[in-house]
């Protein structure tokens, strides 16, 4: 009876299984492709790979979440301007430095 | 996205090879926005980034018969840049330049791992808002070592094709590809550890980094 249970007990819980079968080793290998996994930028079969991983393993997951979020911070931050005052000025100097030929 | 691409006109090369104010006017004219923001997010002030503006079309302008068209003309521009702002820096105060491994990156705990930047389901521009993010981010670029910025800057902030910036700092792709994963994680770290793991709020409050590093660690445990 004890025998039984103990040979079943770790089957039906494939996630944790996972997770150990993973460990911090793929987590690792996992980190080192997240910008051209957000890039887009891996074949199917490795952005499959780290799918499941993934989906396997919330620090990942978390991270892969944070990292995005940083991408997308940077593409939206504001665009500095200039003004026109300081268009015009810094044209003028530019000319004033080289003259025509 | 308020950070257009590079515009990507292709210039027509007779106009180009003449060296006259006319030409320049039109060169200026057509980049000097876009080169100013470069060099804005390059420097992280206004001031720094005017002289390097300056420079950069003073060094176009005396090289624009050289300009053979083969190129985009903002590709050009950029790289003028990048050198020139390589050339500021060192004189400057000659910024240490350090390489960042991705080593320094890997989480030690499941705590660093978890570590998560605070904007709430809010969109980027939302999150933007909020001025202690606004500078918070500014302040972590600004920390990265210059050739991790630049290749920052330029593929996330002015979107820029990795092949392009490669073009513009004389890498190939992998290695634009490498700095660009280095300085995306530094920036991450940065932001996620600055104290910023509270609700955002629009005006500054600054016990939040106290409260937050008293409970860093216990708080984002597994």
């Amino acid at each position: 009876m004890a025998r039984g249970n103990t040979s079943k007990r770790q089957r039906p819980s494939a996630p944790t299984q996972r997770k150990q079968a993973h460990g911090k080793a793929h987590c690792l290998r996992i980190l080192r492709q997240l910008s051209a996994y957000i890039d887009d930028e891996l074949s199917g079969d490795i952005c499959d790979e780290i799918r499941r991983h993934l989906g396997a393993c919330p620090n990942c997951e978390t991270f892969v979440t944070s990292l995005r979020q940083t991408v997308s911070l940077c593409r939206h931050s504001p665009s500095p301007t200039l003004s026109a005052a300081s268009r015009a000025l810094m044209r003028k100097t530019i000319l004033e430095t080289t003259p025509v030929p | 996205m308020n950070a257009s691409p590079a515009t990507d006109r292709r210039p027509d090369k007779s106009s180009t090879r003449t060296r006259s104010a006319k030409d320049f006017d039109t060169l200026y004219r057509d980049h000097v926005d876009l080169m100013y923001r470069f060099a804005h997010r390059l420097c992280g002030e206004a001031e720094t980034a005017k002289d390097l503006v300056q420079e950069t079309f003073l060094n176009a302008y005396r090289g624009l018969d050289r300009f053979r068209g083969d190129a985009q003309i903002s590709t050009w521009l950029y790289t003028i840049a990048s050198r020139a702002c390589l050339r500021m820096r060192r004189k400057r105060k000659g910024a240490p330049e350090r390489e960042l491994s991705l080593e320094e990156f890997i989480p030690t705990s499941d705590g660093e791992f978890r570590l998560q930047i605070p904007i709430d389901g809010l969109s980027p521009e939302a999150a933007l808002h909020n001025k202690q993010l606004r500078e918070a981010l500014d302040t972590a670029i600004n920390q990265l070592p210059k050739k991790y910025k630049m290749v920052l800057v330029l593929r996330d902030m002015e979107g820029v094709s990795a092949k392009e910036v490669g073009t513009i700092m004389g890498l190939n792709e992998r290695a634009v590809k490498s700095r660009l994963h280095r300085a995306r994680l530094f920036v991450r770290r940065q932001l996620s550890a600055r104290g910023l793991g509270e609700p955002l709020t629009d005006h500054d409050h600054t016990p939040v980094r106290k409260r937050r590093s008293a409970s860093h660690g216990t708080r984002e445990h597994l």
